[in-house]
């Protein structure tokens, strides 16, 4: 067995669609608790009654962009428009899209035949690479175990009205939503459409942007300056980097304008008395919360900077990685290495990276 | 995409590998430069603004920024193009510019993120693809300019003076002449792809005679008492320009007389001075454009386009023709634009479409001329902006 892939969500499917490319389902061994790799994100989604992706026509689990979403929804519709829309950057494939499209991989790749259903608590280095729970050794080990849970704003974890944005809900007559970003933005729209009251509370104004970071951070282009700061400068660039944020757009905007104009729509400065609250707060940050990797640092001492584990460009760690052996993560946990790594197009990232180190490997 | 600069250069020069060897093959095959001086603009154009402006302008380009970039870097090429001398048809540049930008998309959105997966977040870097495409363009053009420069014909000097003609060059070269030199008894070319810069020609059956070979050019010479055409073409294609012909005392023959060459392409005749003759210019079944002349006194009519012609006629400056300004006859099909004919006498038109012809005017000047313009015998003017005045 060549590598070992810990995780079976989108992260993970994109490394093995990419590693599918020189080894076969049988060299390659995903250690996950879901068959469906998009099993968490169909669940969000469906929560925040998401239907269009915030990623664009490259928003897929392909190594190679093209063809993109936009190319694939073209030929599906039998018209330009997505591809018109595309050149833009104006298009966005839905939910259902995005969803059919991994299933469709997930049926030709040969995931099945990879996956192992079990939770991997602990990785160890042992000659050869790395042992997986006594499993192994595997020369190559991508962890990509994805968010460590929702994140719930302490003061509000004992709060009966308390729902986060990505568990199952519906909505009361007045709602109050905490946060500021995608989640919370679609919250206010969802909440409004289902006749509420909204108040946003929020630390900050939601920052206006497309994609979860600049377009520039997506390419080497932003990414030799952000490689190349200083630690304490990089988390930094990662905290701004990563404030909450949504599209800008009348989609937004129009609906927001309109129930401000009725008085169905405020901002706070903390949680009042409104029946129910939706924490749109996102997932908890840092490598701590996360058991196999807090492990993983104790362990082997990794150098870690306020809570991000330090790793290369290529989203290596590179205390345990050489000529012989790879040690890669994947999802929030390489944002060391890619600000957007929670995104479809960081997991490609990453995969690439972890491609090259198997192409170059003397043992391979 | 937000490219790096060193993406940007090795994706353009990548996408431009297919363009340059489309480019030496055209020119291999039709035995013309054009192609290569034309794709090496190309290249040089597409990588001065690489590195002087879409670098420090564009931290991110959008997919439909490809077009009006490709517009302004079209303007470009065509620019420089004209400005250095670059002899290329204009729709055929065109086509070779649109063929390399298309392939350029088609490369730059499929091709390369195929070749390469980490393309995009390589901000298009292409790593040794990279290196091998900027070799193989460098290559491919500097082997062409090498062998353009093996290949140029020989340079003749013609030193100062008067030589007694009548000169016959039967081989392809370039005869230059110093300042002062002139031809007496007139010059026949007899060679195809050859040049003739600042030679002055007195006397002779025409002035200058090409006859059945292609690629000459003509550029400043000067002919004075010639006993029939000051230059005449026959079954040639020629490039006419900045040339001065004085025809003054000779009713019967044309300044420019350019001939039967419809399979060869277009002529071209520009930025000459005309004076006298029975026609200023003249072509007859032939394709030409006649552009920027200057045109007077002629004793019939100032340009005619007859006899099954195609071809433009603008910006020409016709003046005191003993009859009509610009005509268009016999079957031609004429594009007549932002020209100036005035003071016509005679019969006095300022633009005459006759027998089947199909003139199309686009603001004309056309002044005291007794007729501004007229069709007859089942022809068409169609005008659009034209200023008439008396």
């Amino acid at each position: 067995m060549q590598v070992a892939v810990v995780g079976s969500g989108l992260a993970g499917f994109t490394a093995y669609q990419a590693l599918r490319r020189v080894l076969s389902p049988e060299e390659i061994v995903v250690f996950g608790t879901a068959d469906d790799p998009a099993a968490t994100f169909r669940a969000h989604a469906a929560a925040i009654r998401q239907r269009e992706m915030r990623s664009e026509s490259d928003g897929h689990c392909l190594p190679a962009t093209f063809p993109g979403l936009a190319f694939r929804a073209s030929v599906a519709r039998r018209s330009p428009g997505p591809l018109l829309a595309t050149a833009a950057d104006r298009f966005h494939p839905t939910v259902d899209e995005f969803l059919a499209h991994v299933d469709q991989l997930r049926a030709r790749s040969g995931w099945e035949r990879s996956l192992v259903s079990r939770r991997i608590e602990r990785v160890q280095t042992v000659a050869g690479g790395f042992e997986l729970d006594g499993e192994g050794p595997f020369p190559h080990v991508l962890i990509a175990t994805g968010h460590p849970g929702l994140n719930v704003p302490d003061e509000l974890r004992d709060d009966p009205r308390v729902v986060h944005a990505y568990e199952p809900h519906d909505y009361a007559s007045s709602v109050t939503v905490v946060g500021a970003g995608l989640a919370a933005a679609t919250e206010w729209l969802n909440a409004l459409a289902a006749g509420a009251e909204v108040v946003s509370v929020r630390r900050r104004d939601a920052v206006r942007q497309p994609l979860n970071v600049p377009r520039e951070y997506f390419s080497r282009r932003g990414l030799a300056g952000f490689h190349a700061l200083g630690a304490a400068e990089r988390a930094a660039r990662l905290r701004t980097l990563l404030a909450p944020s949504y599209p800008r757009g009348r989609a937004f905007d129009a609906p927001l304008a309109a129930a401000v104009m009725e008085n169905r729509f405020r901002v706070a400065e903390r949680v009042n008395g409104t029946e129910q609250v939706i924490c749109a707060t996102g997932f908890r940050r840092g490598f701590e919360h996360d058991p196999l990797l807090s492990r993983l640092v104790r362990e082997q001492g990794l150098e870690t900077v306020d809570g991000w584990i330090v790793l290369a460009p290529d989203a290596t760690v590179s205390a345990l990685t050489d000529e012989t052996r790879t040690l890669s993560l994947a999802g929030v946990a390489a944002q060391w290495a890619f600000p957007a790594a929670d995104t479809l197009t960081g997991a490609r990232y990453v995969a690439h990276g972890l491609l090259a180190r198997i192409r170059a490997c003397r043992t391979r | 995409m937000s490219y790096t600069l060193r993406g940007r250069i090795e994706s353009r020069l990548a996408a431009l590998v297919p363009l340059v060897a489309a480019a030496c093959v055209l020119a291999l095959a039709e035995h013309k430069w054009w192609p290569v001086e034309a794709a090496g603009l190309m290249v040089g154009v597409g990588v001065a603004l690489d590195t002087q402006a879409y670098d420090r302008v564009l931290r991110y380009q959008p997919g439909w920024a490809a077009l009006p970039l490709g517009l302004i870097e079209l303007g470009a090429v065509l620019g420089l193009m004209r400005l250095a001398g670059v002899m290329a048809p204009l729709w055929q540049a065109i086509a070779l510019f649109a063929g390399g930008w298309l392939v350029a998309q088609l490369l730059g959105h499929a091709g390369f993120p195929l070749l390469r997966l980490s393309y995009a977040e390589d901000g298009g870097e292409l790593g040794r693809i990279g290196a091998v495409a900027a070799v193989s363009v460098g290559v491919a053009l500097a082997s062409a300019g090498a062998t353009a420069y093996a290949l140029r014909p020989p340079v003749v000097h013609l030193s100062a003076g008067v030589h007694q003609g009548p000169l016959v060059i039967t081989r392809r070269e370039v005869l230059v002449g110093d300042p002062g030199a002139t031809v007496r008894g007139g010059i026949v070319i007899r060679a195809s792809g050859v040049t003739v810069k600042n030679v002055s020609v007195v006397g002779g059956e025409n002035g200058i005679t090409v006859d059945g070979v292609r690629g000459t050019v003509l550029d400043g010479v000067s002919v004075s008492g010639a006993k029939l055409d000051g230059i005449h073409v026959r079954l040639g294609g020629v490039m006419i320009k900045n040339c001065t012909i004085d025809m003054l005392g000779n009713d019967l023959g044309q300044g420019i007389d350019i001939s039967y060459n419809m399979g060869m392409g277009m002529s071209m005749v520009e930025g000459c001075t005309i004076v006298g003759g029975m026609e200023g210019i003249t072509t007859h079944s032939s394709m030409s454009d006649i552009m920027n002349n200057r045109v007077s006194r002629t004793a019939k009519r100032g340009i005619s386009v007859t006899e099954m012609s195609m071809g433009m006629v603008m910006d020409n400056d016709v003046q005191n023709a003993d009859g009509i300004g610009i005509w268009c006859n016999d079957r031609s099909m004429c594009q007549i634009e932002r020209n100036t004919v005035v003071d016509t006498s005679g019969t006095g038109f300022g633009v005459l479409a006759s027998f089947q012809s199909e003139a199309n005017l686009w603001q004309n000047k056309l002044g005291a001329n007794p007729v501004p313009a007229k069709a007859i015998v089942d022809s068409e003017v169609l005008r659009q902006q034209d200023f008439s005045y008396r």
